[in-house]
């Protein structure tokens, strides 16, 4: 008996079955860029053909982490935005690179809401328009972001340095902002219209950037030229203006030491609780922090593109090429912090407007102790 | 402000005191313009009168503090402080450690005045130790203004190190200048240049020469400016003026401003073949460079006596490049324009603008016009503040500031 009903049972539903197992075998050998439709599989370089479909759980996991990082993003840089802006106190030249840095952050940002959606269809929305679009806005925050630091570095280099004659006034900085913008031109509208290069989908297939696996020369200068204009270039120059920094500042600490040895001079210090931390250290602390940041944000990305344009292909798997742009992302959610936070100005804002955040400021040592309130005081006329 | 009210009591000695904002120790300083003539530097002279019930076993201590401030405090990023405060004396007051000290005229009218609990203090200024200097800040400018400043500090505490409680501790701002010595010299500067083409046969030569080496503050520069043009090139026109050089030697670097020029076409084009004598008068002043951004001022602790830096002096046998801190000079810059190709000829004649020398004629005449401004502004002043009782002013005004001061 029950070997009738598990025949009928075979019968009745083997028909029905078949399709179904065809289906399921379907899925799980799905390979990266299947829902491509026809007119598009031009987009999918060859190489993502040859892996397999990323499951729906990875593109959940990546739109997570975008989320959180765009809530960090917007609170941290849009609070940089908003306090900067409308603070009297906090409007010089050298500030408004931060605001310009933190308005790049935010154009990367933008980027993140459309991957979120990405992840949920699984494809790049609007095809090459699409992803036209979105590396365009990552090539403009990302290249722009670099060399806004790099801008940041020669600001402080000359503050510090000269800090009588040699500060940047505000025409002068806004011509350097004019310039960071247009910086970020070249190597957006080359691939854009693909007068040089291209934008194409990357990874997971729900993100693009410019193209770097094109087996042809054409593609390789470009990687090489990208690679020197946005990466290389700023990280010189960071790296240039900071030591140069450092030095000056150890000149000064020298002659300054020089001079109090002049005078007979036990104690050097701008204040006592900093006697015991060198003005060297902090320093190097801080353009150490600014320079390894800048090292996470762009070098993964760096890497991924030799490899692609240069080397061993293989190791390029979707999940692989994913974390160079979760680094990138992540970097512009910190620089606010970074930049900004260091600033005693700043957090002293932030303290009086958003007192929430439990910024704790000590308060600049007040004028009144210093400032002579001598008073005269008669005298009997023998006196 | 509160100076001028010592006007009031014209014949009286001025004493300049300040409290602690807790009101036990009080610091008394005879003079707050200490000068340095150069071989020799006034004292810093004061005595602390203290509560002795008050301290409970514990000391006061006088410092002689001078700050650097070379950045403004705005641009103080990555850590980085403009702010070098160097503590160049510091005392024990109360108890006196040592009897035997010899007290100035001043400290012996104080402590006889001021009774029992009064303690004298006496500070020299290191050999070396620069002059107040204060860059004149620009508007936009927030903190305080860069330069070299001094200050006595008093404070209560159980050992030298220990850190001093804000509502036990007063600062006074004093300042350190220098002064001409006492003859003015005879020597005046003067400078010879030429200036040949490279297309033309000939040469135009310019000599300048001042009437003084030493300047007055408030005295007319006298330029005597002898051109000959031996060229094919004629002068277009002639410029003049007063170059402040500031060297700021703590971070190494320098700059200059024009803190009075003049521009004159009179007698102009000397054609080839003609020469031209002229006599160009400036007046350096700091009130007609009221917006220029880092003139360097002497160091000033209230509006009224603001005058351009002093230039500075050095010890006979001291080389100009050993001072430190703010240094200032002076040059009368004189440059003629020799038309578009013929580019300028330019020389500088170095000078000095000083204060006068205590006790001299001029500085008399120096001091009667000092008055005069600062009776004037006084009256005009005290047209402000006709409700308050004379003599009560000193003490409400005392109180009101000290109310403004950080608890």
């Amino acid at each position: 008996m029950f070997d009738t009903m598990a025949n009928n049972f075979t019968d009745e539903s083997g028909p029905m079955a078949y399709p179904f197992k065809m289906v399921s075998q379907e899925i799980t050998e799905h390979m990266l860029g299947w829902n491509v439709p026809a007119e598009h599989q031009d987009m999918v370089h060859d190489h993502w053909r040859s892996y397999p479909d990323v499951s729906k759980y990875w593109h959940y996991c990546l739109a997570l982490i975008y989320t959180m990082l765009f809530v960090l993003s917007i609170s941290g840089n849009g609070i940089v935005v908003w306090i900067f802006s409308t603070s009297k106190s906090l409007r010089s030249a050298s500030n408004m690179f931060i605001v310009n840095l933190a308005l790049f952050d935010l154009v990367m940002m933008v980027e993140m809401p459309y991957l979120i959606a990405n992840s949920f269809t699984g494809r790049m929305l609007g095809w090459q328009t699409g992803c036209n679009l979105y590396a365009a806005i990552g090539s403009v925050s990302g290249i722009g972001a670099a060399i806004t630091n790099a801008v940041i570095a020669f600001d402080r280099y000359k503050t510090i340095s000269c800090p009588i004659d040699g500060r940047i006034n505000k025409v002068q900085a806004l011509i350097m902002i004019t310039f960071t913008w247009f910086w970020t031109v070249p190597f957006t509208v080359m691939p854009y219209f693909q007068i040089w290069g291209k934008f194409v989908p990357e990874g997971f297939l729900t993100t693009c950037s410019f193209d770097f696996f094109t087996d042809d020369q054409d593609t390789k200068v470009f990687v090489a030229c990208i690679f020197t204009w946005s990466y290389v270039i700023p990280m010189t120059l960071i790296c240039f203006f900071y030591s140069k920094l450092f030095s000056a500042v150890r000149l000064h600490e020298k002659m300054l030491q020089e001079q109090a040895k002049k005078m007979n001079v036990k104690s050097l210090a701008s204040n006592k609780e900093d006697a015991s931390k060198s003005v060297e250290i902090r320093i190097a602390k801080v353009a150490f922090t600014i320079f390894f940041l800048f090292v996470c944000a762009w070098t993964p990305y760096a890497i991924v593109a030799m490899i692609g344009a240069f080397g061993d292909r293989s190791l390029l798997t979707p999940i692989a090429t994913m974390i160079p742009a979760v680094c990138a992302k992540s970097v512009s959610c910190i620089d606010p912090w970074v930049y900004a936070i260091n600033h005693p100005r700043y957090r002293a804002e932030l303290e009086k407007r958003l007192p929430w955040m439990g910024v704790r400021e000590p308060a600049p040592e007040t004028q009144s102790t210093n400032a002579s309130t001598a008073t005269s005081q008669s005298q009997p006329a023998e006196a | 402000m509160l100076d001028y009210l010592s006007l009031v009591f014209v014949v009286a000695v001025k004493v300049f005191k300040k409290t602690t904002p807790n009101g036990k120790v009080t610091v008394y300083l005879g003079k707050r313009d200490f000068i340095d003539h150069v071989d020799y530097c006034d004292p810093v002279d004061g005595v602390v009168v203290v509560d002795t019930e008050y301290l409970k076993g514990r000391k006061v201590y006088s410092q002689l503090v001078t700050t650097y401030r070379y950045g403004r405090e705005e641009d103080e990023v990555m850590g980085v402080k403009f702010t070098k405060e160097m503590v160049i004396g510091t005392e024990q007051v109360v108890p006196m450690v040592n009897n035997k000290m010899e007290l100035t005229p001043v400290q012996e009218k104080l402590l006889k005045k001021l009774g029992p609990n009064a303690y004298p203090f006496t500070f020299n200024f290191p050999e070396m130790s620069p002059s107040s200097v204060t860059l004149q800040a620009s508007d936009e400018d927030q903190g305080k203004p860069m330069g070299v400043d001094y200050c006595v500090r008093t404070y209560v505490a159980e050992s030298e190190d220990q850190k001093n409680h804000k509502r036990s501790s007063v600062t006074l701002a004093i300042k350190k200048l220098q002064h001409a010595p006492a003859s003015r010299g005879r020597r005046l500067p003067s400078s010879l240049v030429s200036k040949g083409f490279t297309f033309s046969n000939g040469k135009i030569s310019l000599e300048v020469t001042l009437d003084k080496e030493i300047y007055y503050h408030g005295e007319k520069v006298a330029a005597n400016i002898i051109v000959s043009n031996n060229s094919r090139k004629s002068v277009r026109n002639i410029r003049c003026m007063v170059v402040q050089h500031v060297e700021i030697t703590m971070i190494n670097s320098q700059f200059s401003r024009h803190v009075a020029s003049l521009e004159s076409r009179e007698g102009c084009p000397v054609t080839p073949g003609a020469s031209l004598s002229k006599t160009f008068y400036l007046v350096p002043l700091a009130r007609s460079n009221k917006d220029i951004r880092g003139v360097a001022l002497d160091g000033h602790l209230k509006e009224d006596d603001v005058n351009l830096a002093s230039s500075t002096l050095v010890t006979d046998g001291k080389c100009p490049a050993d001072a430190i801190g703010i240094v200032v000079s002076y040059s009368v810059r004189v440059k003629l324009n020799c038309g578009t190709l013929g580019g300028e000829l330019v020389t500088d004649v170095p000078f000095k603008l000083l204060h006068p020398a205590e006790g001299s004629n001029e500085r008399q005449r120096f001091n009667a016009m000092k008055k005069m401004q600062s009776i004037e502004r006084h009256r005009y002043e005290n047209s402000l503040y006709t409700n308050e009782e004379e003599d009560n002013i000193v003490f409400e005004d005392f109180a009101r500031l000290r109310m403004n001061e950080p608890e």
